[in-house]
Protein backbone atom coordinates (compact mmCIF):
# COMPACT_ATOMS: atom_id res chain seq x y z
CA UNK A 1 0.00 0.00 0.00
CA UNK A 2 2.91 2.07 0.78
CA UNK A 3 2.92 3.89 -2.80
CA UNK A 4 -0.29 3.34 -3.70
CA UNK A 5 -1.84 6.65 -5.54
CA UNK A 6 -3.92 8.61 -3.96
CA UNK A 7 -6.58 7.75 -6.58
CA UNK A 8 -6.88 3.84 -6.07
CA UNK A 9 -6.97 4.28 -2.22
CA UNK A 10 -10.38 6.67 -2.52
CA UNK A 11 -11.78 3.88 -5.21
CA UNK A 12 -11.18 1.25 -2.39
CA UNK A 13 -12.29 3.31 0.42
CA UNK A 14 -15.22 4.53 -1.64
CA UNK A 15 -16.29 0.42 -2.29
CA UNK A 16 -15.02 -0.54 1.01
CA UNK A 17 -12.82 -2.67 -0.50
CA UNK A 18 -10.63 -1.23 2.63
CA UNK A 19 -11.87 1.02 5.49
CA UNK A 20 -10.70 4.31 5.83
CA UNK A 21 -9.41 3.15 9.43
CA UNK A 22 -7.38 0.25 7.92
CA UNK A 23 -5.87 3.36 5.59
CA UNK A 24 -4.95 5.86 8.33
CA UNK A 25 -3.10 3.10 10.52
CA UNK A 26 -1.12 1.70 7.60
CA UNK A 27 0.00 5.48 7.07
CA UNK A 28 0.49 6.38 10.97
CA UNK A 29 2.70 3.30 11.14
CA UNK A 30 4.28 4.24 8.21
CA UNK A 31 4.94 7.70 10.61
CA UNK A 32 6.34 5.41 13.01
CA UNK A 33 8.82 3.23 11.37
CA UNK A 34 10.24 6.33 9.13
CA UNK A 35 9.77 9.47 11.47
CA UNK A 36 13.13 8.88 13.21
CA UNK A 37 14.81 9.26 10.46
CA UNK A 38 13.05 11.42 7.86
CA UNK A 39 11.38 14.19 11.01
CA UNK A 40 8.70 15.56 8.48
CA UNK A 41 6.39 16.27 10.51
CA UNK A 42 6.23 18.74 13.66
CA UNK A 43 2.90 17.05 14.87
CA UNK A 44 1.03 13.87 13.95
CA UNK A 45 -2.65 14.50 15.43
CA UNK A 46 -3.30 10.29 14.99
CA UNK A 47 -6.12 10.85 17.70
CA UNK A 48 -7.78 13.29 15.19
CA UNK A 49 -7.26 11.40 12.34
CA UNK A 50 -8.45 7.82 13.44
CA UNK A 51 -11.39 9.73 14.80
CA UNK A 52 -11.99 11.21 11.19
CA UNK A 53 -11.33 8.11 9.91
CA UNK A 54 -13.53 6.22 11.72
CA UNK A 55 -16.77 8.81 11.21
CA UNK A 56 -15.70 8.24 7.83
CA UNK A 57 -16.34 4.54 7.99
CA UNK A 58 -19.72 4.70 9.78
CA UNK A 59 -20.98 7.07 6.22
CA UNK A 60 -23.32 6.18 3.74
CA UNK A 61 -22.15 8.81 0.99
CA UNK A 62 -18.80 7.76 0.10
CA UNK A 63 -19.13 7.00 -3.22
CA UNK A 64 -19.80 10.83 -3.35
CA UNK A 65 -16.01 11.67 -1.94
CA UNK A 66 -13.34 11.97 -4.10
CA UNK A 67 -10.71 11.86 -1.56
CA UNK A 68 -12.47 9.00 0.60
CA UNK A 69 -10.33 8.17 3.37
CA UNK A 70 -7.04 9.40 1.68
CA UNK A 71 -5.00 10.91 4.76
CA UNK A 72 -3.37 14.37 3.88
CA UNK A 73 0.25 15.78 5.27
CA UNK A 74 -0.58 19.75 5.99
CA UNK A 75 1.98 22.06 5.85
CA UNK A 76 2.19 23.24 9.57
CA UNK A 77 1.92 27.39 7.96
CA UNK A 78 -1.98 26.53 7.33
CA UNK A 79 -4.15 26.86 10.40
CA UNK A 80 -6.52 23.84 11.70
CA UNK A 81 -9.22 24.13 14.16
CA UNK A 82 -7.74 22.87 17.40
CA UNK A 83 -4.57 21.25 15.87
CA UNK A 84 -1.46 23.25 16.97
CA UNK A 85 0.00 25.52 14.29
CA UNK A 86 3.76 26.75 14.53
CA UNK A 87 5.24 27.87 10.85
CA UNK A 88 8.19 25.94 12.56
CA UNK A 89 8.39 29.15 14.61
CA UNK A 90 8.86 29.73 18.23
CA UNK A 91 6.41 33.11 18.30
CA UNK A 92 3.84 30.36 17.15
CA UNK A 93 4.83 27.00 19.13
CA UNK A 94 2.00 26.98 20.77
CA UNK A 95 -0.90 28.18 19.06
CA UNK A 96 -3.59 26.47 18.58
CA UNK A 97 -5.83 28.01 15.67
CA UNK A 98 -9.39 28.87 16.56
CA UNK A 99 -10.69 27.84 12.29
CA UNK A 100 -9.88 26.14 9.69
CA UNK A 101 -7.92 27.28 6.70
CA UNK A 102 -10.56 27.20 3.89
CA UNK A 103 -8.40 23.99 2.30
CA UNK A 104 -8.93 22.43 4.91
CA UNK A 105 -12.62 22.27 5.31
CA UNK A 106 -12.94 21.48 1.86
CA UNK A 107 -10.23 18.65 2.55
CA UNK A 108 -12.86 17.43 4.55
CA UNK A 109 -15.96 17.83 2.92
CA UNK A 110 -14.19 15.42 0.04
CA UNK A 111 -13.32 13.03 2.61
CA UNK A 112 -9.61 13.22 3.09
CA UNK A 113 -8.17 12.74 6.48
CA UNK A 114 -5.78 15.33 8.04
CA UNK A 115 -2.85 13.02 9.39
CA UNK A 116 -0.71 16.13 10.57
CA UNK A 117 1.43 19.26 10.32
CA UNK A 118 4.63 19.14 8.68
CA UNK A 119 7.77 20.75 9.17
CA UNK A 120 9.40 24.43 7.20
CA UNK A 121 11.31 27.22 6.96
CA UNK A 122 10.33 28.99 9.60
CA UNK A 123 7.41 31.28 8.31
CA UNK A 124 8.04 29.51 4.76
CA UNK A 125 11.41 31.29 4.20
CA UNK A 126 14.06 29.39 2.85
CA UNK A 127 14.66 25.98 0.66
CA UNK A 128 16.17 23.62 2.60
CA UNK A 129 14.11 23.80 5.54
CA UNK A 130 17.08 23.75 7.89
CA UNK A 131 15.58 27.33 8.93
CA UNK A 132 12.96 25.45 10.79
CA UNK A 133 13.26 26.43 14.77
CA UNK A 134 13.29 22.97 16.15
CA UNK A 135 15.10 20.57 13.64
CA UNK A 136 15.60 20.17 9.87
CA UNK A 137 13.81 17.24 7.99
CA UNK A 138 15.71 14.80 5.85
CA UNK A 139 15.58 13.63 2.43
CA UNK A 140 14.35 10.59 1.83
CA UNK A 141 16.48 10.15 -1.21
CA UNK A 142 19.26 10.87 0.95
CA UNK A 143 19.45 11.16 4.38
CA UNK A 144 22.28 13.86 4.06
CA UNK A 145 20.27 15.70 1.78
CA UNK A 146 17.96 18.65 2.45
CA UNK A 147 13.84 18.02 1.05
CA UNK A 148 14.21 21.46 -0.36
CA UNK A 149 12.05 24.39 1.12
CA UNK A 150 10.18 25.49 2.51
CA UNK A 151 7.39 23.01 2.15
CA UNK A 152 10.41 20.44 3.20
CA UNK A 153 8.44 18.55 5.45
CA UNK A 154 5.75 18.03 3.15
CA UNK A 155 7.29 16.90 0.20
CA UNK A 156 9.37 14.19 2.47
CA UNK A 157 6.15 13.01 3.55
CA UNK A 158 5.04 12.39 0.11
CA UNK A 159 8.32 10.77 -0.84
CA UNK A 160 8.58 8.60 1.69
CA UNK A 161 5.32 7.34 1.83
CA UNK A 162 4.35 8.55 5.12
CA UNK A 163 1.18 10.28 3.26
CA UNK A 164 0.09 9.34 0.11
CA UNK A 165 -0.85 13.70 -0.93
CA UNK A 166 0.48 16.69 1.03
CA UNK A 167 -0.49 20.15 0.52
CA UNK A 168 2.31 23.13 1.12
CA UNK A 169 2.58 26.66 0.29
CA UNK A 170 4.59 28.40 -2.47
CA UNK A 171 5.76 32.02 -2.01
CA UNK A 172 8.86 31.81 -4.47
CA UNK A 173 9.13 27.86 -5.36
CA UNK A 174 8.08 26.74 -1.96
CA UNK A 175 6.21 23.62 -3.04
CA UNK A 176 7.96 23.47 -6.46
CA UNK A 177 11.71 23.27 -5.00
CA UNK A 178 10.98 20.61 -2.70
CA UNK A 179 9.06 18.34 -5.22
CA UNK A 180 11.84 18.48 -7.44
CA UNK A 181 13.95 17.45 -4.61
CA UNK A 182 12.35 14.91 -3.28
CA UNK A 183 11.09 13.16 -7.04
CA UNK A 184 7.37 14.32 -6.80
CA UNK A 185 4.78 16.43 -8.87
CA UNK A 186 4.15 19.68 -7.54
CA UNK A 187 1.90 22.84 -8.69
CA UNK A 188 2.14 26.29 -7.75
CA UNK A 189 -1.80 27.39 -8.68
CA UNK A 190 -2.93 30.59 -10.83
CA UNK A 191 -2.74 33.33 -8.46
CA UNK A 192 -6.57 33.24 -7.07
CA UNK A 193 -6.72 29.78 -8.13
CA UNK A 194 -6.98 28.46 -4.45
CA UNK A 195 -8.15 30.03 -1.17
CA UNK A 196 -5.87 31.34 1.01
CA UNK A 197 -7.94 31.75 3.73
CA UNK A 198 -6.34 30.71 6.70
CA UNK A 199 -2.45 30.33 5.60
CA UNK A 200 -0.21 31.92 7.72
CA UNK A 201 0.57 35.03 5.86
CA UNK A 202 4.12 35.58 4.18
CA UNK A 203 4.31 37.57 1.44
CA UNK A 204 0.43 37.80 0.19
CA UNK A 205 0.62 39.07 -3.73
CA UNK A 206 3.09 36.11 -4.11
CA UNK A 207 1.90 33.34 -1.65
CA UNK A 208 -0.20 30.18 -3.24
CA UNK A 209 -1.29 27.05 -1.99
CA UNK A 210 -0.24 24.14 -3.76
CA UNK A 211 -0.53 20.02 -3.83
CA UNK A 212 2.62 17.55 -3.83
CA UNK A 213 2.00 14.07 -4.76
CA UNK A 214 3.57 11.23 -6.57
CA UNK A 215 1.64 11.32 -9.70
CA UNK A 216 -0.32 13.95 -12.19
CA UNK A 217 -3.06 12.35 -11.53
CA UNK A 218 -2.77 12.56 -7.61
CA UNK A 219 -2.03 15.72 -8.32
CA UNK A 220 -5.44 16.61 -10.25
CA UNK A 221 -7.22 15.40 -7.90
CA UNK A 222 -6.18 17.17 -5.03
CA UNK A 223 -5.87 20.67 -6.95
CA UNK A 224 -9.81 20.19 -7.94
CA UNK A 225 -10.61 19.36 -4.28
CA UNK A 226 -8.56 22.86 -3.20
CA UNK A 227 -9.72 25.15 -5.76
CA UNK A 228 -12.39 27.96 -6.15
CA UNK A 229 -13.71 30.80 -5.23
CA UNK A 230 -14.10 31.37 -1.41
CA UNK A 231 -15.40 34.79 -0.14
CA UNK A 232 -13.21 34.85 2.88
CA UNK A 233 -10.36 35.65 0.39
CA UNK A 234 -11.05 38.69 -1.75
CA UNK A 235 -8.47 37.60 -4.09
CA UNK A 236 -9.72 33.82 -5.44
CA UNK A 237 -11.29 33.81 -8.34
CA UNK A 238 -15.01 33.05 -9.30
CA UNK A 239 -14.36 31.23 -12.02
CA UNK A 240 -15.05 27.65 -12.30
CA UNK A 241 -12.99 24.50 -11.36
CA UNK A 242 -12.65 22.32 -14.32
CA UNK A 243 -12.26 18.38 -13.41
CA UNK A 244 -8.55 18.23 -14.06
CA UNK A 245 -8.23 14.66 -13.71
CA UNK A 246 -10.92 13.82 -15.88
CA UNK A 247 -9.31 16.30 -18.63
CA UNK A 248 -6.01 14.28 -18.11
CA UNK A 249 -7.19 11.86 -21.38
CA UNK A 250 -8.07 14.54 -23.68
CA UNK A 251 -5.15 15.49 -25.88
CA UNK A 252 -3.21 18.08 -26.59
CA UNK A 253 -2.50 18.60 -30.07
CA UNK A 254 0.05 21.44 -32.00
CA UNK A 255 1.89 21.73 -28.87
CA UNK A 256 4.29 24.97 -28.79
CA UNK A 257 6.92 24.99 -26.45
CA UNK A 258 9.45 28.05 -25.13
CA UNK A 259 12.40 26.48 -23.77
CA UNK A 260 14.87 29.25 -21.96
CA UNK A 261 17.87 30.22 -23.82
CA UNK A 262 21.10 28.94 -23.26
CA UNK A 263 22.29 31.62 -21.60
CA UNK A 264 20.38 31.30 -18.53
CA UNK A 265 21.61 27.72 -18.36
CA UNK A 266 25.11 27.98 -18.07
CA UNK A 267 25.92 27.85 -13.87
CA UNK A 268 23.20 25.27 -13.97
CA UNK A 269 24.33 21.56 -13.13
CA UNK A 270 25.28 19.51 -15.56
CA UNK A 271 23.40 16.56 -14.55
CA UNK A 272 20.35 18.87 -14.66
CA UNK A 273 21.17 20.34 -18.20
CA UNK A 274 21.22 17.45 -19.19
CA UNK A 275 17.30 16.11 -17.82
CA UNK A 276 16.07 19.71 -19.33
CA UNK A 277 17.62 18.41 -23.01
CA UNK A 278 16.10 15.00 -22.64
CA UNK A 279 12.98 16.26 -21.88
CA UNK A 280 13.18 18.64 -24.75
CA UNK A 281 13.64 15.66 -26.44
CA UNK A 282 10.55 13.54 -25.09
CA UNK A 283 8.55 16.69 -25.95
CA UNK A 284 9.97 16.62 -29.46
CA UNK A 285 9.38 13.02 -29.88
CA UNK A 286 5.51 13.88 -28.93
CA UNK A 287 5.32 15.79 -32.23
CA UNK A 288 5.81 19.46 -30.10
CA UNK A 289 7.06 22.03 -31.83
CA UNK A 290 10.35 23.61 -29.64
CA UNK A 291 11.26 27.63 -29.59
CA UNK A 292 14.00 29.00 -27.58
CA UNK A 293 12.90 32.39 -25.66
CA UNK A 294 14.30 35.27 -24.96
CA UNK A 295 13.55 36.56 -21.49
CA UNK A 296 16.08 39.55 -20.78
CA UNK A 297 13.48 40.08 -17.29
CA UNK A 298 13.97 36.31 -16.37
CA UNK A 299 17.65 37.33 -14.22
CA UNK A 300 16.21 40.04 -12.33
CA UNK A 301 13.55 38.05 -10.90
CA UNK A 302 15.59 37.35 -7.85
CA UNK A 303 16.47 40.12 -6.66
CA UNK A 304 13.12 41.79 -7.72
CA UNK A 305 11.30 39.08 -5.58
CA UNK A 306 14.21 40.07 -2.65
CA UNK A 307 12.66 43.24 -2.35
CA UNK A 308 8.64 42.44 -2.77
CA UNK A 309 8.79 39.53 -0.70
CA UNK A 310 11.09 40.85 2.42
CA UNK A 311 8.67 43.99 1.88
CA UNK A 312 5.22 42.29 2.27
CA UNK A 313 6.78 40.37 4.86
CA UNK A 314 7.83 42.72 7.11
CA UNK A 315 3.92 44.27 7.33
CA UNK A 316 2.56 41.19 7.60
CA UNK A 317 5.00 39.88 10.46
CA UNK A 318 3.62 43.31 12.32
CA UNK A 319 0.79 41.18 13.81
CA UNK A 320 3.29 39.17 16.08
CA UNK A 321 3.15 41.99 18.78
CA UNK A 322 3.03 39.10 22.25
CA UNK A 323 -0.51 40.46 22.83
CA UNK A 324 -3.24 38.26 21.22
CA UNK A 325 -1.74 35.05 20.46
CA UNK A 326 1.64 33.34 20.05
CA UNK A 327 4.91 33.91 22.48
CA UNK A 328 5.09 36.55 24.82
CA UNK A 329 7.77 37.65 26.40
CA UNK A 330 6.10 38.20 30.37
CA UNK A 331 9.76 39.85 32.25
CA UNK A 332 9.08 43.57 30.45
CA UNK A 333 6.86 45.64 32.37
CA UNK A 334 6.57 48.30 29.13
CA UNK A 335 4.54 47.66 26.10
CA UNK A 336 7.13 49.12 23.41
CA UNK A 337 9.93 46.80 25.38
CA UNK A 338 7.54 43.77 25.49
CA UNK A 339 6.60 43.68 21.67
CA UNK A 340 10.84 44.23 21.21
CA UNK A 341 11.55 40.89 23.26
CA UNK A 342 8.88 39.49 21.96
CA UNK A 343 9.77 39.38 18.78
CA UNK A 344 13.68 39.54 19.19
CA UNK A 345 12.99 35.70 20.69
CA UNK A 346 10.76 34.72 19.02
CA UNK A 347 12.21 35.10 15.58
CA UNK A 348 14.84 32.89 14.09
CA UNK A 349 17.79 34.68 12.02
CA UNK A 350 16.29 34.45 8.60
CA UNK A 351 13.08 36.15 9.42
CA UNK A 352 15.06 38.74 11.18
CA UNK A 353 17.28 39.03 8.16
CA UNK A 354 13.85 39.53 5.94
CA UNK A 355 11.97 41.81 8.21
CA UNK A 356 14.81 44.14 8.27
CA UNK A 357 15.30 44.18 4.57
CA UNK A 358 11.41 44.53 4.06
CA UNK A 359 11.33 47.58 6.58
CA UNK A 360 14.74 49.03 5.04
CA UNK A 361 13.26 48.49 1.33
CA UNK A 362 9.63 50.61 2.41
CA UNK A 363 11.60 53.24 4.76
CA UNK A 364 11.59 56.74 3.93
CA UNK A 365 14.12 57.43 1.68
CA UNK A 366 14.47 54.28 -0.05
CA UNK A 367 10.87 53.44 -0.92
CA UNK A 368 11.35 54.61 -4.52
CA UNK A 369 14.28 53.17 -5.09
CA UNK A 370 13.76 49.97 -3.75
CA UNK A 371 10.31 48.68 -3.61
CA UNK A 372 9.02 50.78 -6.09
CA UNK A 373 11.51 49.94 -8.54
CA UNK A 374 10.80 46.57 -7.93
CA UNK A 375 7.15 46.57 -8.53
CA UNK A 376 7.72 48.37 -11.56
CA UNK A 377 10.57 45.35 -12.75
CA UNK A 378 7.79 43.03 -11.50
CA UNK A 379 5.28 44.53 -14.54
CA UNK A 380 8.14 44.18 -17.16
CA UNK A 381 8.30 40.41 -15.84
CA UNK A 382 4.46 39.91 -16.69
CA UNK A 383 4.91 41.49 -19.77
CA UNK A 384 7.67 39.29 -20.84
CA UNK A 385 5.26 36.38 -19.69
CA UNK A 386 2.27 37.55 -21.65
CA UNK A 387 4.20 37.84 -24.58
CA UNK A 388 5.81 35.01 -24.91
CA UNK A 389 2.75 32.90 -24.07
CA UNK A 390 1.15 34.72 -26.82
CA UNK A 391 3.55 33.04 -29.10
CA UNK A 392 3.92 29.46 -27.14
CA UNK A 393 1.58 27.24 -24.91
CA UNK A 394 4.04 26.41 -22.56
CA UNK A 395 7.26 27.67 -20.68
CA UNK A 396 9.80 24.57 -20.09
CA UNK A 397 12.69 25.61 -17.42
CA UNK A 398 14.80 23.22 -15.14
CA UNK A 399 13.18 23.35 -12.04
CA UNK A 400 16.08 23.96 -9.90
CA UNK A 401 19.85 24.72 -10.50
CA UNK A 402 21.32 21.28 -8.97
CA UNK A 403 19.81 18.44 -7.20
CA UNK A 404 18.99 17.88 -3.65
CA UNK A 405 22.11 19.75 -1.60
CA UNK A 406 24.09 18.63 1.96
CA UNK A 407 22.91 20.27 4.86
CA UNK A 408 24.49 23.18 5.50
CA UNK A 409 26.72 23.59 2.20
CA UNK A 410 24.19 27.07 1.53
CA UNK A 411 25.64 28.96 4.37
CA UNK A 412 25.65 32.18 2.39
CA UNK A 413 22.33 33.80 2.63
CA UNK A 414 22.20 34.53 -1.26
CA UNK A 415 23.86 31.54 -2.26
CA UNK A 416 20.83 29.80 -0.68
CA UNK A 417 18.07 32.47 -2.44
CA UNK A 418 19.86 31.78 -6.00
CA UNK A 419 18.09 27.64 -5.61
CA UNK A 420 14.77 29.40 -6.85
CA UNK A 421 15.89 31.14 -9.13
CA UNK A 422 13.63 29.32 -11.77
CA UNK A 423 10.87 29.37 -9.60
CA UNK A 424 10.16 32.84 -8.24
CA UNK A 425 9.09 34.38 -11.92
CA UNK A 426 6.07 32.49 -11.82
CA UNK A 427 5.04 34.28 -8.31
CA UNK A 428 5.86 37.27 -9.94
CA UNK A 429 3.94 36.78 -12.84
CA UNK A 430 1.36 35.45 -11.30
CA UNK A 431 0.52 31.99 -13.78
CA UNK A 432 0.46 28.19 -12.64
CA UNK A 433 3.63 26.27 -12.83
CA UNK A 434 4.41 22.63 -12.38
CA UNK A 435 7.22 21.16 -11.49
CA UNK A 436 7.62 16.88 -12.27
CA UNK A 437 10.82 14.55 -11.74
CA UNK A 438 12.41 13.55 -14.80
CA UNK A 439 15.41 11.47 -13.86
CA UNK A 440 17.92 10.41 -11.31
CA UNK A 441 21.24 11.48 -11.31
CA UNK A 442 24.41 9.92 -10.92
CA UNK A 443 24.11 9.59 -6.61
CA UNK A 444 20.72 8.45 -6.80
CA UNK A 445 18.82 12.24 -6.37
CA UNK A 446 15.57 13.17 -8.35
CA UNK A 447 16.00 15.60 -11.01
CA UNK A 448 13.13 17.53 -12.10
CA UNK A 449 11.61 19.90 -14.56
CA UNK A 450 9.49 22.98 -14.54
CA UNK A 451 6.40 23.57 -17.24
CA UNK A 452 4.51 26.98 -17.27
CA UNK A 453 1.49 27.65 -18.61
CA UNK A 454 -1.26 31.11 -19.33
CA UNK A 455 -3.58 31.90 -16.10
CA UNK A 456 -5.88 29.66 -15.45
CA UNK A 457 -4.39 26.93 -17.85
CA UNK A 458 -3.66 24.29 -14.80
CA UNK A 459 -5.85 21.33 -17.06
CA UNK A 460 -2.98 22.08 -19.82
CA UNK A 461 -0.44 22.16 -17.50
CA UNK A 462 -1.21 18.62 -16.22
CA UNK A 463 -2.15 17.41 -19.15
CA UNK A 464 1.16 18.06 -20.76
CA UNK A 465 2.74 16.73 -17.79
CA UNK A 466 0.90 13.75 -17.85
CA UNK A 467 2.58 12.88 -21.50
CA UNK A 468 6.13 13.29 -20.15
CA UNK A 469 5.61 11.19 -16.67
CA UNK A 470 4.50 8.53 -19.35
CA UNK A 471 7.42 8.86 -21.18
CA UNK A 472 10.21 9.20 -18.23
CA UNK A 473 8.06 6.83 -15.55
CA UNK A 474 10.10 8.10 -13.53
CA UNK A 475 8.16 6.08 -10.96
CA UNK A 476 10.33 3.19 -11.25
CA UNK A 477 12.82 5.26 -9.25
CA UNK A 478 10.92 4.68 -5.84
CA UNK A 479 11.81 0.97 -6.03
CA UNK A 480 15.22 2.06 -4.78
CA UNK A 481 14.08 3.49 -1.83
CA UNK A 482 11.16 1.29 -1.01
CA UNK B 1 22.61 52.65 -4.35
CA UNK B 2 23.53 50.68 -3.03
CA UNK B 3 22.82 52.45 0.31
CA UNK B 4 24.78 51.86 3.75
CA UNK B 5 21.90 50.26 5.73
CA UNK B 6 21.88 51.73 9.24
CA UNK B 7 20.78 48.68 11.23
CA UNK B 8 19.77 50.20 14.56
CA UNK B 9 17.53 52.86 12.79
CA UNK B 10 15.91 49.64 10.80
CA UNK B 11 14.94 47.56 14.05
CA UNK B 12 13.79 50.33 15.72
CA UNK B 13 11.39 50.45 12.83
CA UNK B 14 10.60 46.76 13.22
CA UNK B 15 10.52 46.52 16.96
CA UNK B 16 13.08 43.89 17.25
CA UNK B 17 16.32 44.60 19.26
CA UNK B 18 19.43 42.83 18.37
CA UNK B 19 22.52 41.66 20.27
CA UNK B 20 25.77 43.20 19.59
CA UNK B 21 26.67 39.65 18.48
CA UNK B 22 23.60 39.01 16.00
CA UNK B 23 24.20 42.86 14.54
CA UNK B 24 27.72 41.96 13.87
CA UNK B 25 26.71 38.79 12.14
CA UNK B 26 23.43 40.32 10.39
CA UNK B 27 25.04 43.75 9.44
CA UNK B 28 27.71 42.32 7.02
CA UNK B 29 25.18 39.57 5.61
CA UNK B 30 22.48 42.66 5.09
CA UNK B 31 24.62 45.03 3.44
CA UNK B 32 25.59 42.12 0.51
CA UNK B 33 22.00 41.45 0.02
CA UNK B 34 21.73 45.30 -0.18
CA UNK B 35 23.94 45.37 -3.13
CA UNK B 36 22.89 42.69 -4.76
CA UNK B 37 18.86 43.46 -5.13
CA UNK B 38 20.33 47.15 -5.63
CA UNK B 39 20.90 45.66 -9.11
CA UNK B 40 17.50 46.65 -10.36
CA UNK B 41 18.37 49.90 -9.75
CA UNK B 42 20.35 49.64 -13.62
CA UNK B 43 16.91 48.47 -15.20
CA UNK B 44 15.42 51.46 -17.06
CA UNK B 45 11.72 51.63 -16.23
CA UNK B 46 10.93 54.86 -16.69
CA UNK B 47 7.90 53.54 -18.99
CA UNK B 48 6.01 51.83 -16.15
CA UNK B 49 3.71 53.86 -14.65
CA UNK B 50 2.50 53.35 -11.53
CA UNK B 51 -1.18 52.98 -12.10
CA UNK B 52 -0.14 49.58 -14.09
CA UNK B 53 1.63 47.78 -11.37
CA UNK B 54 -1.06 45.23 -10.30
CA UNK B 55 -0.60 42.05 -12.10
CA UNK B 56 -3.71 40.88 -10.95
CA UNK B 57 -6.95 42.25 -12.05
CA UNK B 58 -8.12 44.24 -8.83
CA UNK B 59 -12.18 44.83 -8.97
CA UNK B 60 -13.55 44.99 -5.77
CA UNK B 61 -15.84 42.03 -4.83
CA UNK B 62 -18.82 42.21 -2.88
CA UNK B 63 -21.01 40.04 -0.66
CA UNK B 64 -24.22 40.11 0.73
CA UNK B 65 -24.93 42.16 3.63
CA UNK B 66 -26.01 39.47 6.02
CA UNK B 67 -24.77 38.63 9.67
CA UNK B 68 -22.50 36.22 9.75
CA UNK B 69 -20.79 33.82 12.47
CA UNK B 70 -17.57 35.22 13.74
CA UNK B 71 -15.66 33.99 16.92
CA UNK B 72 -16.53 33.84 20.26
CA UNK B 73 -14.85 36.27 23.48
CA UNK B 74 -13.63 32.55 24.44
CA UNK B 75 -12.13 31.21 21.15
CA UNK B 76 -10.62 34.67 20.03
CA UNK B 77 -8.58 34.99 23.80
CA UNK B 78 -7.77 31.36 23.56
CA UNK B 79 -4.59 31.87 22.47
CA UNK B 80 -3.41 35.10 24.84
CA UNK B 81 -0.22 34.98 26.58
CA UNK B 82 -2.02 37.47 29.10
CA UNK B 83 -5.78 38.08 29.62
CA UNK B 84 -8.57 39.75 32.14
CA UNK B 85 -12.07 38.94 31.76
CA UNK B 86 -12.76 39.54 28.16
CA UNK B 87 -10.22 41.92 27.82
CA UNK B 88 -6.53 41.07 26.06
CA UNK B 89 -4.00 42.06 28.71
CA UNK B 90 -0.80 44.17 27.95
CA UNK B 91 2.08 46.06 30.52
CA UNK B 92 1.32 50.01 31.14
CA UNK B 93 0.65 51.88 27.46
CA UNK B 94 1.19 55.34 29.05
CA UNK B 95 3.97 56.48 30.59
CA UNK B 96 5.48 57.98 33.14
CA UNK B 97 5.84 56.73 37.21
CA UNK B 98 7.05 53.39 38.15
CA UNK B 99 7.41 50.65 35.74
CA UNK B 100 4.08 48.42 37.35
CA UNK B 101 1.09 47.21 35.11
Amino acid sequence: MIFHSALKLAQAVRKREISAEEVINYFLRQIEVKEAGIKAFITVCADQALEQAQALDRRTDLPGLPLAGVPVAIKDNIVTKGIKTTCASRILANFYPPYDATVIKRLKEAGAVIIGKTNLDEFAMGSSTENSAFYPTRNPWNLECVPGGSSGGSAAAVAAGEAPLALGSDTGGSVRQPAAFCGLVGLKPTYGRVSRYGLIAFASSLDQIGPLARSVEDCALLTRVISGHDQHDSTSSPRSVPDYLAELSQPLENIKVGIISGDLLKDVNPEVKEAFYFTVKQLEEEGAQIEELHFSSWAIGLPCYYIIAPSEASSNLARYDGVRYGYRDLSEKQLLSMYQTTRTEGFGAEVKRRIILGTFALSAGYYEAYYGQASKARLLINQEFRQALDKVDFILTPATPEPAFSFGAKADPIAMYLSDIFTVTANLAGVPALTLPVRCSAKGLPIGIQLISDFFQESELFRLAFLVEKKVEFIKEYNKIN
Amino acid sequence: MPEKIDIDYVCSLAALRLSEEEKKELAPQLQRIVEWIAQISSLNLTGIKDKELSTVSLATPLRKDVVQGSLSPEEALANAPEKDNELFKVPRVIEGGDSQE
